[in-house]
This record gives structure tokens, sequence and C-alpha cells, in this order.
């Protein structure tokens, strides 16, 4: 790749750590213009994700600078969109996320699919207060590898076990990979209703996909 | 109040004020929300037996803790009896209407749409009920866009509170010799602008795209905040508490620093000058806000929530909440059947012995509706042991 052309995708990663979404949209197109690859520039925003991702973990950056980079990224793609074809796909697999019927809280579950889309995993987010059938219809339709399940209030804890029976039912017990958090959840919990996994913190919740991706990726090669 | 052999007890009024005064009231209050917990079972028609057909004031007085009613400025799920009145401006017209719609579940849910007319254009909002009708959350918020934000201006211009003393009157007969009154503010603005105006998301996006107008925005719901606290001044009221609902999640810490810090630090002078107490609604993590709390001026924290439910030990909020009292401090999860009693009865010790004698004991942030319910007599069983050893 030339120099010209690594300098503008530098660009295009550095404008969207900046959340700068002038200097995205102009470095897109000077991206497209000198030859890199739509692949390219989209690998550059999700590197750039990455480094902001990096910067959470580290402290340094919070909750409102993960919306202020989605939202600069959404504008980078929407740069790109004319230059698209068809759809990308991610190698780290599909996962689901919702909060469970009965509850409306997000933002817990937003901050988790903001992570692990930054990890590269494909996020079909449902919403909330979201039935037992619709999770695991959606669960199927887009043939998902983990399910991410959040619940705030005490009384919608019920659902956890509630969706692993409708899973079950549908015969994709053992095909998709669930886990739960969310602020009173607790370990214990999580396991007398026959998930995979529990996560206290929406960063612990996307490293233990991420071991499960490998574990996947491992086994396929 | 007499115990064994004609020892003089202090009452839980005293009490309480020996928690705001920073003395040693001889004894822990236990203060439990329950109102959440009797309105769902309320509902629901899963009471137990010996509650049934009685009003919450009694159910408190069959447990023999100290009733949590406040005064609140009033809106619909609100605890509390009302001491402030709100009065919107001349030329401003509320319209507000209830229906069923199906979700897109297919069940149907209650929904309450309101409206602001304004000759500067008009606002809206949607909040559903929630199932057992016990309280409502936004599905659509006031604030969509910046032209909602200049509509939202005037209303605030405009809008002016006033002392219900009528109201207040009746809440004082009823529970004025117990507990000290209490007046619940509105949240702080940045909180308030989360939460109940514009939501977390958008208002993160509209701070960061359109800062002068949102520090406009935030400056007038200032205003509006003095307002509504200048309207206390000279009432008989020991404390003011800011339902913030604080979270770091939402409010990071660079955000405090930056809005919240300034904030408290303009208007706690002016409490403390009206000779009254200041506390504020953290339920949320507050690991990275403890540590900056102390520089407040806040004299106290509700409904700080340590773990397994939240994020701390209560070592650190001790720690981070040096030189002020707690109201709470027992997470709601903890009333649920599933957790042990043994851990519930730990916990508890723990508190005790950390916080007194700066501390109203209470469940973080309320007893949940499926909570195991004789744990509220469990709890003030260990209270009384441990104020019977003091």
């Amino acid at each position: 790749m030339s120099t010209k052309r690594e300098a503008v995708l530098e660009d295009v990663r550095s404008s969207l750590v900046n959340f700068d979404v002038e200097a995205l949209h102009r470095a897109v197109l000077s991206a497209v213009e000198s030859g890199s690859q739509v692949q390219d520039v989209i690998n550059a925003m999700a590197e750039g994700m990455s480094i902001v991702g990096k910067k959470f973990e580290e402290g340094e950056y919070f909750v409102p600078e993960l919306i202020m980079a989605g939202e600069t990224m959404k504008e980078g793609v929407s740069t790109l969109k004319p230059y698209m074809k068809g759809d990308s796909t991610s190698s780290m697999g599909t996962a689901v996320i919702t909060t469970v019927k009965g509850d409306i809280h997000d933002i817990g579950k937003n901050i988790f699919i903001t992570l692990m889309t930054t990890a590269g995993f494909k996020v079909v987010d449902l919403g909330v207060d979201v039935s037992a059938e619709r999770i695991v219809q959606a669960v199927k339709d887009n043939d998902a590898s983990i399910l991410g399940l959040s619940a705030l209030l005490t009384t919608n804890l019920e659902q956890f076990p509630l969706i692993m029976d409708k899973l079950k039912q549908a015969g994709l017990g053992g095909k998709v990979r669930v886990i739960v958090g969310g602020a009173t959840v607790t370990e214990d919990f999580a396991k007398q209703a026959g998930v995979d996994g529990y996560a206290k913190t929406a960063l612990a919740g996307v490293e233990i996909c991420k071991n499960w991706a490998r574990q996947d990726q491992a086994k396929q090669t | 109040m007499t115990g064994p052999f004609g020892m003089v007890l202090a009452s839980t009024f005293e009490r309480m004020m020996a928690v705001y005064e920073g003395r040693d009231g001889r004894g822990v209050v236990f203060q439990p929300r329950i109102k959440h917990w009797f309105e769902v079972n309320s509902a629901a028609g899963t009471l137990p037996d010996k509650y049934q057909g009685m009003y919450l004031d009694e159910v408190y007085r069959d447990l023999d803790v100290a009733p949590r009613e406040v005064w609140v400025p009033g809106t619909r799920g609100s605890a509390g009896y009302l001491a402030l009145k709100i009065e919107e401006g001349d030329d401003i017209e509320v319209w507000s209407r209830g229906y069923r719609a199906s979700s897109p579940e297919g069940e149907p849910q209650d929904l309450v749409f309101t409206e602001y007319r304004t000759p500067k254009g008009s606002i809206s909002q949607l909040e559903r009920v929630t199932e057992h009708g016990a309280s409502v959350y936004n599905v659509d918020y006031f604030l969509k866009d910046l032209k909602d934000v200049e509509v939202m201006k005037y209303i605030l211009q405009e809008r002016r509170y006033l002392w219900d003393e009528r109201r207040y009157e009746w809440g004082k007969k009823r529970f004025g010799d117990t507990i000290p009154l209490r007046v619940n503010l509105q949240r702080s603005p940045l909180m308030w602008l989360f939460v109940g105006l514009m939501g977390f998301q958008r208002a993160v996006t509209m701070i960061w795209r359109h800062p002068k107008e949102m520090e406009e925005l935030l400056a007038m719901q200032e205003a509006d905040f003095i307002k509504m606290l200048e309207v206390c001044r000279g009432k008989p009221i020991t404390e003011l508490h800011f339902g913030d609902n604080m979270h770091q999640d939402m409010c990071s810490p660079p955000y405090f620093k930056k809005y919240m810090m300034p904030f408290y630090k303009r208007v706690l002078p002016r409490v403390k000058e009206m000779g009254m107490y200041s506390t504020a609604h953290w339920d949320g993590f507050v690991g990275q806000l403890l540590p900056l709390v102390g520089e407040t001026g806040l004299n106290g924290l509700e409904c700080v929530t340590p773990l397994p439910q939240g994020d701390v030990t209560i070592e650190q909020m001790n720690e981070g909440m040096k030189g002020m009292f707690l109201r709470d401090g027992i997470p709601a999860v903890m009333m649920c059947p599933w957790t042990s009693l043994e851990a519930l009865g730990d916990h508890v010790r723990k508190l005790l012995k950390l916080f007194y004698p700066r501390l109203i004991l209470g469940i973080s942030d309320l007893t949940p509706a499926n909570a195991d319910f004789e744990r509220i007599r469990f709890v003030k069983g260990i209270v009384e042991e441990f104020n019977e050893a003091l």
C-alpha cells in the first residue's frame, strides 16, 4: 500500500478517535479517491473504534466518548455508503442483544453493544422490553452465535430461565451461547438460570464473548 | 420515650436530627422504601393476607420502622405528599391524554401523551405506564432537536413554583412528629436533561454537537432549579433532596467535573444559608465519582448501592463519603429470596459498624416487588440488637 494511501487511512483512524466528523468525512472521501478499497476504509474505522475501546478500558474515555465515537463512525459509514457494494460480514460472529421483557433499562445494554461492535461482532439490537418468543426468533433468523440478555429489575430476572427453556424448545440449546448482565444479576442467579456466561461489567462481558468467538474459530480451522 | 429501667430513649425524629447534625443519636433509624412493593403487590392482588385492606402508613406502623414518605414537587408516580406546586406561564397550554395501544409484542400497553403548546412552538413526550401502574417511563422525550430546546427554554423561563401550604399541613399532621420534613427537588440540570428531558444518548450527542445551545439550556434549567429552591426558603424543611439518580456511566467523571461540581458549588451554599441539609440520590455505579463527592458540599448521599448490586464495597463507600452521612446501603437484591439471609445479616452489621452514627439505614434503591418482605423485620431485628448494645 502506498505511503499516501496509508497516511489517508491514518487520518480516517485518528479523526474517528478524536470524534471529528468533518475531518472523517474528508478523510473517507480522500481515501476512496486515492484508490483505497471500501473494505480498507471500513477496517481503518474499525481500528479507530478499537483504539476508542482501549481508551475506555484504560479509563481515559468514558461512556459519552463511546457514544460520540459511535456517532462519528455512523457519519463515516454514511459518507462511504455510495461506494459500498453488498453487506460486510464479521469474522467474530453475530450477537443478538436485548433487555428482557418488562424491563426498559438500556444504558448497560447499549454500552455492551458499542463494545461488541468495536470488538468486531455483528450486533443485532432488539431494544428493550422484548419477549422470550421474539428473542428466540431473532436468534434463529440471524443465525446468532451469542445471545446477550440484560435486566436491571429483580422482577424480570425470571425471564432468563424462561428464555433458556424456549431456546431449548426451539432446538437452539447449545447452539447459541447466552451471556447475562445487569446490576441486580448475581453470578449465583446466572448459574441457577443455566446460562453460559455472566459479567458484572460490559467490558468483562465482551472479553467472555471474544473468548467464545476464538474457540469457535479454532474449531473451524 | 422510655425503655427498660426508665432509661430515656431517643425518638426516631431525634435520631434522624442527630444524623443530620453529625451527633451520636444513641441509635440507628431504619427507614426502608416500601411504597413500590406495596403498590405493585396491591395492584397484582399479591399482598400478604395481613396487609390486605391496609394503607401504606399502616404497613409502616405494623413493621414499626420509620416511614419514608416525602413531600415532593409532584409528578405522576412520585412518592409522598406535595408541598410544591408548579405553575406554567399564562400563554402555555399543557395537554395530556392516556390511551391503550398494542406493543410490538402485540400486547396492550397503557401510554400517556403529554404536549406543551407555547408561542414558541410545541413539544411532546410519550410515557408508558408500567405493568401494575406503579410507575411510568419515557418512550419518547420532550426534546428531540434544537427547535424543541428553544421551546423548553421558554417554558422554563415562564414557569414558577408555589408553596402548597394545605398539602404541607396535611403531610405534617401525618408524619411531622415522626420524621423531619424533607422536600424532593428536581434532578440537577445535567441529570434532568439525561433522564427527564432528552434521554441520555441524544443528550450526549447534542452537548457534543451543539455545546453553546445546550449550555444555554442547562443554565435555564439551573435558573428554574433556583426558583424551586427559593420557594423553600423560610419553610420548616430540614432536608432538601436532589433526585439525581447519579450513575457514572451517564455522568462520567469529566462531565461531573464540568457540569455537576460547579452546579453544586453554586447551589449548595444557598441551601446551607437557608439552614437546611442537602442530599442527593446516587443509585447507580459510583466508584469513579465517590472520590469527587467530598468536594461538592453535600451533607449526605441516598441509595449508594454496594456490591453485589453496585460497584463499590462498603469500605469504599465509607472512605469516599468521609464527613457525609449515608441513607440506605442495603442492596435491593439482598431482599430477594434467592440471596442468603446470612449474607444480608453480615452486610447490615458491617454497615452499622462502619457508618454509625452517620447512617439512616434503608434499601438501595427500594424494596423490590418480589422481595421476601419478612426480611424487613429481619433487618429491623439486627438494628434493634445494635441499638440495645449502644
